[in-house]
């Protein structure tokens, strides 16, 4: 308290930065009074691994043992797989039910039901259909990122304006021309909604096929950890997905902002003021 | 009489295409695997799947219990995950400074794969039901928390006004307007919430479990027995579909003034109660 009167008296931090004080304070008051109720004898350490510890696990799994990278690589790469499998596959089967009315009519009660199923409970399934391997889990991954591309599309379609739509059908355009120019466009901030919560259950299926598989991966390497009872190691993992998620999160959010550019001000200038000039180029003379 | 019949017809009318559509896939399947175009192994009959359903529903009877578990892990999760997420999200709209050290801890359960707990929420609530609650209550936190404090947030200044110009006191204005308000947004939440306290239990089931119709789906796919196993699938959606249909039908009570017919047939029913009350 007497460190902030001081900083405030020399004019110093402003709101934000005595906040972030505050939360820092908060932060390591809590992980402070773990370690003393751990080291007290309140909380088991066997179950509840104190914060030092997890800290030497991280050391550990990432320095001088080093297992972690070769799960984690082997995880990562089955998420991307499958998402990209998955989310292409939910875009273009939503695009495509979308257009079509009856098609769209027939397939609705089928939406339904597979909306109440909890979608990873097939893993069991699927790993016994297709073999232990990396084909199932990459299909368990396809599977949960399917749904949420496909309904976002399918209803991003669907809602596109009437009179934009009465628009291109005036002008004359093909199917094909009023899907690009017009229907996708209109979609995409609902369709890349659709993609950040296809990513998240990506991550959860990787876990949930790793967990019945148990041979690599980060889940494995979770479920091992825990049934050893290297309770600190197991949480060092976890730890490691919780900054996986939130970079997944961010960078989702930055791609957001540059595919629907047209949304926030500062992309829709930068874009336009280079379509001008690769028109300007192209020959056209600017009219300003 | 004949205006009954006439609904009746209608529904058959609307839903002949659809049994006619999904009949016609059914015996295009059946017949795939009958020609041995698909492995019966991998992918059953569909009528061997629907002999299953009848041995686990009526000659065996033994999938009850299963079902009945699950779904009691699945509604106590809930009912947990759904306490604390509220109680949290009011004490955040009421209290900007307790929002402000709140949120940062809820965006880091959000972001971590709730799912990646299971191993360790099983070492500490054991291999019963309870680390199956536990997990389904971690899962439906964060959608729940989200969708009231959202709620909550969002004000009408237009409302606002009327309210105090009419000398509303706070406690007023937050009973009346702000959680009326935040009702719709908050059933949303609680919708998601439902399904992922579901995912939770089934997974926890997966994970270490002696009951449950995720541990009876596990061992029979392990066995080959592919037919039980959909047939255990089929049993998830149904917990699914009752789940969500119960939350469907809660809102539809309590969130009256969004239907039309039930926003007429409530206000006709507090008129008449008006009048009894006052008179004339």
């Amino acid at each position: 308290m007497a460190v902030a009167a001081d900083i405030a008296a020399a004019g110093g931090p402003s709101l934000r930065q005595r906040r972030m004080l505050t939360h820092a304070a908060i932060f390591f008051g809590l992980v402070a009074l773990w370690e003393i109720g751990s080291r007290a004898g309140w909380l088991d350490p066997l179950f509840f691994p104190r914060p030092t510890d997890i800290l030497a696990s991280f050391w550990r799994i990432y320095v001088t043992q080093g297992n972690i990278w070769y799960h984690l690589f082997v995880s990562l790469s089955l998420v991307f797989a499958g998402f990209i499998a998955g989310s292409v596959l939910g875009i273009g089967l939503g695009a495509l039910v979308g257009m079509n009315a009856t098609v769209r009519r027939f397939l609705q009660p089928y939406v339904i039901v597979l909306e109440a199923t909890p979608r990873i409970a097939v893993a069991p399934l699927l790993i016994a259909a297709l073999g232990f391997g990396v084909t199932s889990k990459i299909a368990i991954i396809m599977l949960v990122c399917f749904f949420a591309p496909f309904i976002n599309t399918l209803s991003g379609v669907i809602n596109v304006d009437r009179d934009r739509l009465e628009l291109m059908r005036s002008l004359g355009a093909s199917k094909l021309q009023t899907l690009r120019k017009l229907v996708l466009p209109e979609a995409i901030p609902v369709i890349m909604a659709g993609e950040r919560l296809a990513l998240t259950a990506a991550l959860s299926g990787v876990l949930v096929a790793e967990f019945i598989q148990r041979d690599k991966g980060i889940g494995t390497l979770i479920l091992t950890y825990t049934r050893n009872l290297n309770m600190a190691s197991a949480f060092a993992c976890i730890f490691t997905l919780t900054a996986i998620g939130f970079l997944i999160f961010k960078g989702m959010e930055v791609l957001d902002h540059r595919i629907a550019f047209w949304k926030n001000e500062a992309g829709l200038r930068r874009v336009s003021t280079k379509r001008a000039r690769g028109w300007a180029e192209k020959g056209g003379a600017v009219h300003v | 009489m004949s205006d009954a019949l006439g609904k009746a017809g209608f529904w058959v009318v609307r839903l002949l295409p659809h049994l006619m559509v999904l009949t016609g896939l059914l015996a295009i399947w059946e017949w795939l695997v009958a020609a041995g175009i698909i492995t019966s192994i991998l992918i059953p009959r569909p009528s061997a799947i629907i002999a299953s359903v009848f041995r686990l529903y009526v000659t065996e009877g033994s999938i009850y219990e299963h079902f009945f578990i699950t779904l009691a892990e699945a509604v106590f999760g809930f009912l947990i995950g759904a306490g604390v997420a509220i109680a949290l999200a009011v004490s955040s709209s009421l209290s900007e400074s307790f929002a402000r050290y709140v949120t940062p801890y809820a965006v880091v359960l959000n972001v971590t794969p709730g799912i990646a707990l299971t191993p360790i929420i099983i070492a500490w609530f054991g291999y019963g039901m309870g680390s199956k609650i536990a997990l389904a209550a971690v899962l439906c936190f964060f959608p729940i928390f989200v969708n009231t404090l959202t709620g909550l947030r969002q004000t009408d200044p237009d409302r606002e006004e009327l309210f105090r110009s009419f000398g509303a006191t706070q406690r007023q204005v937050f009973t009346q307007l702000r959680v009326p308000a935040a009702l719709p947004l908050m059933f949303a939440g609680l919708k998601i919430g439902l399904t992922t306290a579901l995912i939770g239990a089934v997974v926890a089931e997966f994970a270490q479990a002696t009951a449950g119709v995720g541990v009876l789906m596990a061992r029979s796919s392990f066995s080959l027995d592919m037919a039980s196993s959909l047939a255990a699938l089929l049993s998830m959606t149904l917990i699914g579909l009752i789940l969500f249909y119960s939350m469907e039908l809660l809102d539809d009570r309590i969130v009256f003034w969004r239907r039309d017919a039930r926003m007429s047939a409530v206000s006709r029913a507090r008129a008449r109660a008006w009048a009894d009350g006052t008179g004339k």
